[in-house]
């Protein structure tokens, strides 16, 4: 892979993105740059507050928040023409750093629809396949195929919330996964293995880009990202290889929330 | 109408030379029990939102009595093409089944039963035939024990002027193991109808009963009025399931009362779908040491369709249970009622009770009252009683969509979800398929 990417491989592209709470005046955002290549594994890290999650939730396209600035390109196409369900179908993955419970839906249920939504036109999925395919995936991902007809997230532990999030991600196949605080909430045990199942999905697809949202280092240990940059108060004011996440680890956010570090042009290649 | 006339409920169709051309045919205990049943009615006021079991629905705006006729359809052949499209579809979509009744317009016009079922003694017939072929079961528990017309109003009217029914008989220790499946249509707009049900489970025996009622829409306001008897003598085990499916301008009206004896199980589900305006009022008796009922209901509005539930669950024996789950989503402007209470007597020590109604509203239009009630007179008891009224959670609505789901799949998938709970509870075979498919249906228009 390519640490310098061709631009006709960026699968995103934010440019000057500023964003806020739909019903709030105050920007979380504040001109956040930067692109990600085909089969890139990125990771922002932040404090608290740093606007981590805003960047995923916007991206996504959650209701609650709202672009003031800035575009976003996926696949050269504008990201904020699209609802939410078109972004999904266009290959854009968010895991969720808090799973929805849906009582009364089986996963099963739950993903046969969510991949029929994705086919085209009328194409009909085909039962059997479906099954076939899933009980595939589940196996990959040493899930029991009992998993599949629990209710989504119903009752779930912090662990099995985020397993369902990488069956779902193994069964959607998106060209962009976005993992939104993926290590908030397990133990060692749990982390290790879902960063497992993401490696199996990027040894299997290279060509599957990755924005891992994280507050700790630790996640970085499993899944090893190509770039890392730091947010802080809605700006990118860092970018470099891995060996930023342990200049974190090591330092903490204090230095950059007090040095007032500003980001300047496209700071994957500063 | 007058309003005195309201109150009274006599009008040029519903009186008592009515009641008299019914009788001409009949036993005369079973003309004494009708004549009886019409000088309660008349002596019973109409009930007004002053009282507060029908505090939320206002018959004198919903109930257009002094437009109604009575039935005058003639019998249709036993035959399924001279039947209507929708009603065989209905048929179809049923899977197993220990024996069907078919009734059109009031009329039983097809009944059958396994032969070896007939052979063990089990009855389905029409209440008629019931009538003329075993007098005494019926007499006996015919509007006496469970819906006598000293029940309420509507009660009394169905009471004096049914014009057939359903009379089902499993003697002790007979098991059935798959359904009896009633399926009724109504064609004629309006019309008054009077129909009711007579199950009689003798000990140990076992049977579930599904009655689908269905109409197109009505021109004319039609009310469709049902009795509904159910008992279940000791260790008997019981299913009834009603599905409402009646069309628009329809105004559906259903009494039950189910009578479970000691270690009876007796459960029921009411389904409403259709009509205008739909009451049903259930009152489970646990009648013998315990005796169990849980008692689910399901209920989907859309347009300005109004539902009314008013349930009640008696513990009179010690040891007793029951536990009650009513679901309901409700789009566009309709709006559902429901009214429960638990009564345990200071005879039925060691009584579960439970009682949850649970609300979910996807339009800003759509209303939901639910008023949840206890009156515990014995010390040793559990209860609990909760209610919920919501809205479609928009961060699920977010998240399916997040997996390309559309904004009407999503939603469809919460409320099949959310009203799956009670339906996976009896899952008989085909009535959670059937009902689901008529809740997409509804879900696909909105």
């Amino acid at each position: 892979m390519s640490s310098e990417p061709m631009s006709d491989t960026h699968i995103l592209k934010i440019e000057s993105l500023e964003a806020k709470v739909a019903t709030e005046n105050l920007d979380i955002l504040n001109g956040v740059n930067l692109e990600i290549g085909k089969g890139e594994v990125h990771a922002i890290m932040g404090p608290n507050g740093s606007g981590k999650s805003t960047l995923a939730k916007i991206l996504a396209g959650h209701p609650s928040y709202e672009a003031t600035a800035g575009r976003v390109l996926f696949k050269g196409q504008n990201l904020f023409e699209l609802d939410v369900d078109e972004r999904s179908r266009a290959g854009i993955f968010l895991a969720f750093q808090y799973p929805v419970e849906i009582p009364g839906v089986s996963i099963a249920n739950f993903l046969r629809t969510a991949l029929q939504a994705h086919l085209v036109d009328e194409e009909e999925l085909d039962i059997f396949e479906f099954t076939d395919m899933l009980t595939e995936r589940m196996s990959m991902l040493e899930m029991d195929i009992s998993f599949a007809e629990r209710h989504v997230n119903d009752g779930f532990s912090g662990g099995e919330k985020k397993r369902n999030e990488i069956l779902q991600m193994a069964v959607l196949r998106p060209t962009l996964a976005v993992m939104d605080e993926t290590d908030s909430g397990l133990d060692i045990d749990a982390l290790k293995i879902v960063a497992n199942g993401v490696n199996k999905l990027t040894e299997e697809d290279p060509e599957m880009s990755i924005l891992l949202i994280t507050h700790y280092q630790r996640l970085l240990n499993y899944i090893k990202p190509d770039f890392v940059h730091v947010m802080v108060d809605g700006r990118l004011v860092r970018s470099g290889g891995p060996e930023i996440a342990l200049e974190l680890e090591k330092d903490g956010y204090k230095n950059w929330k007090d040095s007032g570090a500003v980001s300047s042009g496209v700071p994957k290649t500063a | 109408m007058t309003d005195s006339l309201f109150s009274k409920g006599v009008t040029e169709a519903l009186n008592f030379s009515a009641v008299e051309r019914l009788c001409i045919t009949e036993p005369d205990w079973l003309r004494e029990r009708r004549e009886h049943a019409w000088a309660l009615y008349e002596q019973t006021p109409m009930p007004t939102t002053k009282l507060e079991e029908w505090r939320y629905t206002d018959l004198r705006k919903q109930l257009q009595l002094d437009t109604l006729s009575l039935s005058q359809a003639t019998v249709v052949s036993d035959d399924p093409t001279a039947w209507p499209k929708r009603l065989r579809k209905a048929m179809k979509e049923d899977r197993q089944a220990s024996g069907h009744i078919v009734v059109i317009d009031g009329h039983v016009v097809h009944s059958d039963l396994e032969a070896e079922l007939i052979a063990k003694g089990v009855i389905l017939s029409s209440l008629h035939d019931a009538i003329e072929q075993h007098p005494s079961l019926v007499e006996n528990w015919l509007a006496t024990e469970a819906v006598p017309p000293e029940e309420g109003k509507f009660a009394a009217l169905n009471a004096a002027l049914w014009s057939d029914g359903i009379f089902l008989y499993v003697p002790a220790d007979v098991q059935l193991n798959t359904p009896i499946r009633v399926t009724r249509w109504l064609s004629e707009a309006g019309v008054a109808q009077f129909g009711r049900v007579l199950i009689l489970a003798e000990n140990a025996s076992r049977i579930s009963y599904v009655d689908e009622i269905l109409s197109d829409d009505f021109s004319k306001q039609t009310f469709a009025s049902n009795a509904v008897e159910i008992i279940a003598k000791e260790r008997a085990q019981v299913q009834y399931v009603s599905v409402q499916r009646l069309g628009r301008g329809a105004f559906y009206q259903s009494v039950q009362r189910t009578l479970a004896y000691r270690d009876a199980s007796l459960d029921t589900l009411n389904v409403a779908l259709g009509a205008s305006v739909s009451r049903v009022d259930l009152n489970a008796c646990l009648l013998g040491e315990r005796a169990n009922s849980d008692m689910l209901g399901l209920y989907f509005g859309d347009d300005d369709q109004h539902f009314d539930f008013n349930t009640s669950q008696d513990h009179i024996s010690p040891d007793t249970a029951s536990d009650l789950l009513y679901k309901g989503a409700l789009d566009a402007a309709s709006r559902a009622v429901f009214r429960g209470i638990i009564r345990v007597k200071p005879t039925a020590q060691r009584t579960d009770a439970y009682q949850t109604n649970r609300n979910l509203l996807l339009s800003g239009n759509a209303r939901a009252d639910s008023l949840p009630n206890l009156e515990i007179e014995a010390d040793d008891v559990k209860c609990s009683h909760g209610a919920t009224v919501g809205e479609l959670d928009p961060e699920a609505k977010f998240y399916l969509m997040s997996r390309g789901l559309s904004r009407i799949q999503a939603e469809r998938l919460v409320v099949l979800g959310f009203l799956g709970e009670v339906l996976s509870k009896l899952p008989l075979g085909g009535v959670v398929e059937k009902v689901t498919r008529v809740i997409e249906e509804k879900l696909s228009q909105h």
